[in-house]
């Protein structure tokens, strides 16, 4: 359930890639040697605090702090050259094409995931998807195939950082309510009307006087909050919270790279410009 | 768990899954409790057989609904509702509403789209919603879910060519159009597969080096403009699509393309199943006031009288022309059959000649100082919808009373990299909605406005002779259809921006339309169900 997080959050998603940060002024935001390069810089400079995949540790998770706060590139770039005066975030001596590198590395690492390199088998993964261990068609869908009662995974690779899609399939940390994943959008619900009739599936939208929901058919409900008798709300995500134990390590990084390619658009697509009236 | 339990029992008024499908049969219908393609009919009328709301009770109308669109601007886009739910679209984005509350069901964005740019509205067919992005990709999107289908390129950006009208959806095809004639492309009609997006065939609107028409160019062909950027109308007896093309390009500078430049600022006919041309007819030749024909080109049926004094009934194409002229042409073979003056202030062309080409008036170009020309760039009327009604027998339409100074630039046009070659003002002017004998183009009644000539909504009509549409000030209005009297406003505080449209959801006619930014839904009053 956590992958309708970005689907109901598209400011966040557009502000994060809308235009300062696909308009680089720095060619090497784009360039791949710079991706790699920045890659390796990151590792021995930010990985200690931030963590290996940029989940953060000591210091903030990076994924989750430009999807709320989303920064230029130049801003990127002061704030890994100068540091964050008054917090434990240090000024760099790194040279200005290598705090470009890193810049463009973090960029990549907090983007879409399409656009990173990947471990893992993807056609290893699509059968891991598909099948009946990890059961991901029973409530998600990728062009068509599988349910639709959950979030669409079609262009999730082409949305969401990898670290996001890795983060989606662990259990919900403990120590962090905000990542509860029981969002509006995606509570599972059990709904029994006035007829008597029993509906079970994900609240789309739910208010005090209406509902939308869609359930294991992947039909939507549309129904008033008048005709209902009884209203159940689960109160954790459908999502299971069990794929480290149910799935061998080589099968999540596969079903992980398999989802990361999932993308309506190819890599290095990215939003231009706006124009067009007529 | 949680529990919610709601007090006592009431009548159950809505409780139900949507399950069937949108078949071209329910589209061919027309307008009624759904509202399914841009038009709401097939023939453009823009008309609906809903008649809850009368001329008598539309004074007891309140807005029951409103939905503010993420980052909207200028929202161009005229809903479609099915059972239930209505469909409205931003640039690149689909959002999936409960029609009776506004509430959002689901939403699409393609954040990656290369152009952003208006939109026109969405398409429906079997159990998909068909939106097409900005640059070219039409997308199909489960109607209850959102979850996509496909999502597959039908024309290159790269090349000046954009999407913003409402896809069309037909039998088995879904037709597209091209904008970006304002600043050089090849405009086309496309037939593409609803199950795949597949090209079925395509048919460019300016011909090829050495094809038919070609001659009518000195130049650019290549990147002569006749975008296609507003859907067309078919006619199902004849299996034919109509489709207006807008203006060619560079718009203000005719230098570089002498000639009529064909098929631009035209309506086409075209054959559904091959999308040959059937025929053409041009209004403006040669065009350099950049008056697209971005109008309805309506399919009716009129009584006519014949030349023996006989009164038949005569198949028709209508089509107000931003050039200032209205026009009747033999549906069969587009042949001009009789034309009017549309507004009062038209001094490019004295009239139109028997063949209903325009006596234009020399010396009316854009020059390097400036001409003032009316009407305006914006036109006569544009393309905001129009509405027949057959039971008042009366067409409804936008019109603008608007002159502006036209001038050229001595900047050699690029394609892809400037603008039209020149520049138009647009100084303000009165919009009028007008009703006229779409037979003769004969005003009956006028409805004068307010405001400052930024309005781009239309008209919709219904079968209890109710005119429902925009004015010049943001005010949603309803008029009496058979004489243009008042009968309701609200003002939405915003310019209105789109066409509306009505459905009937749970019993209850509701009228709806886009503002700048909101989408408004209005219906009789009624004391909330406790």
């Amino acid at each position: 359930m956590r992958f309708l997080f970005f689907v109901l959050a598209p400011a966040a998603l557009l502000a994060q890639h809308g235009e300062n940060s696909v308009a680089p002024r720095n060619p090497a935001m784009k360039d791949p040697n710079a991706v790699a390069a920045g890659a390796k810089l990151y590792a021995t400079s930010c990985a200690g605090c931030h963590g290996p995949d940029g989940t953060g540790g000591r210091g903030p998770n990076l994924i989750h702090r430009l999807e709320s706060n989303p920064l230029k590139d130049d801003e990127l770039f002061n704030v890994i050259r100068h540091g964050i005066p008054g917090a434990d975030m240090p000024a760099t001596s790194l040279s200005d094409d290598d705090t470009w590198r890193l810049a463009a590395f973090i960029r990549a690492l907090t983007g879409p995931a399409i656009e990173t390199d990947v471990p893992g088998d993807v056609a290893a993964g699509e059968q891991v998807f598909w099948g009946s261990k990890a059961g991901c068609g029973n409530c998600h869908a990728i062009l068509g195939r599988g349910s639709r009662m959950g979030p669409d995974l079609s262009d999730v690779g082409g949305r969401m950082p990898l670290a996001q899609i890795r983060e989606s399939l662990m259990p919900p940390p403990k120590n962090d309510p905000s990542r509860d994943h029981m969002l509006a959008g995606k509570e599972g619900v059990t709904i029994t009307l006035k007829s008597g009739q029993v509906i079970h599936g994900i609240a789309r939208n739910r208010s005090n006087y209406s509902l939308q929901v869609v359930d294991e058919s992947g039909k939507l409900w549309l129904l008033r909050m008048s005709d209902v008798k009884d209203l159940k709300i689960m109160e954790h995500s459908m999502m299971p919270t069990d794929y480290q134990t149910r799935l061998t390590s080589d099968e999540m990084r596969d079903l992980v790279a398999y989802l990361a390619h999932q993308s309506l658009r190819p890599r290095g697509a990215f939003q231009e410009s706006a124009e067009g009236s007529k | 768990m949680r529990r919610v339990t709601t007090g006592i029992a009431t009548a159950l008024l809505f409780a139900g899954s949507i399950t069937a499908q949108v078949r071209y049969e329910d589209i061919l219908k027309g307008a009624g409790q759904d509202w399914l393609t841009y038009s709401g009919t097939y023939q453009g009328s823009r008309y609906s057989t809903l008649k809850q709301i009368t001329r008598q009770n539309a004074s007891s109308l309140v807005p029951v609904w409103t939905y503010h669109v993420p980052e909207a601007t200028g929202l161009r886009t005229s809903p479609i509702v099915y059972k239930g739910i209505m469909y409205v679209t931003n640039s690149n984005a689909v959002f999936a509403l409960d029609a009776r509350t506004g509430r959002l069901i689901w939403r699409y964005q393609d954040t990656k789209a290369k152009k952003r740019g208006v939109n026109r509205g969405a398409a429906i067919l079997g159990d998909s919603v068909y939106l097409t992005t900005a640059d070219n990709y039409l997308v199909s999107l489960d109607r209850q879910t959102g979850a996509v289908l496909f999502s597959r390129n039908f024309a290159d950006a790269n090349k000046g060519t954009m999407s913003t009208s409402a896809p069309l959806a037909v039998k088995d095809r879904i037709l597209v159009g091209s904008a970006g004639g304002d600043s050089g492309m090849r405009g086309f009609i496309a037939a593409l597969s609803p199950k795949d997006g597949s090209e079925i065939w395509r048919t460019y609107t300016v011909p090829a080096k050495g094809e038919p028409g070609s001659e009518t160019w000195s130049d650019l062909h290549e990147w002569g403009g006749g975008g296609t950027w507003l859907s067309g109308t078919f006619d199902p007896d004849s299996n034919t699509l109509f489709w207006a093309t807008g203006n060619p390009w560079p718009d203000f500078s005719g230098k570089p393309r002498l000639g009529e430049d064909l098929y631009t600022c035209s309506v086409i006919a075209l054959d559904f199943e091959t999308g040959k041309m059937k025929w053409y007819f041009q209004f403006t030749p040669h065009d350099v006031h950049d008056w697209d024909a971005q109008s309805w080109p309506m399919l009716l049926t009129v009584p006519w009288k014949e030349a023996d004094g006989r009164t038949t009934k005569r198949k028709v194409v209508i089509h107000a022309n931003r050039n200032g002229f209205y026009y009747v042409l033999d549906r069969e073979t587009g042949k001009f059959l009789r034309g009017a003056q549309l507004i009062d202030n038209v001094t490019w062309a004295k009239g139109l000649d028997d063949n209903g080409k325009p006596i234009v008036i020399p010396g009316k170009d854009p020059t390097p100082e400036g001409n003032w020309v009316c009407p305006s760039v914006k036109g006569a009327t544009n393309w905001m919808s129009q509405s027949y009604n057959p039971g008042t027998g009366l067409l409804y339409l936008l019109t603008l009373e608007e002159c502006g100074m036209f001038t050229t630039s001595s900047q050699k046009p690029e394609p892809m990299k400037n603008f039209a070659g020149g520049a138009a003002t647009e100084p303000g002017g009165q919009v009028i909605l007008r009703a006229l004998d779409p037979a003769t183009g004969k005003r009956v009644w006028q409805y004068p406005m307010t405001g400052s000539a930024r309005m781009w909504t239309g008209v919709v009509s219904t079968a209890s002779g109710v005119v429902f549409s925009g004015d010049d000030d943001g005010h949603m209005i309803a008029l009496d259809g058979t004489n243009g009297k008042h009968l309701w406003h609200y003002y939405t505080g915003d310019d209105l921006t789109a066409s509306p449209i009505t459905y009937e959801a749970d019993g209850k006619q509701y009228v709806s339309i886009a503002s700048g930014t909101n989408i408004f839904a209005f219906a009789l009053f009624e004391p909330v169900q406790q």
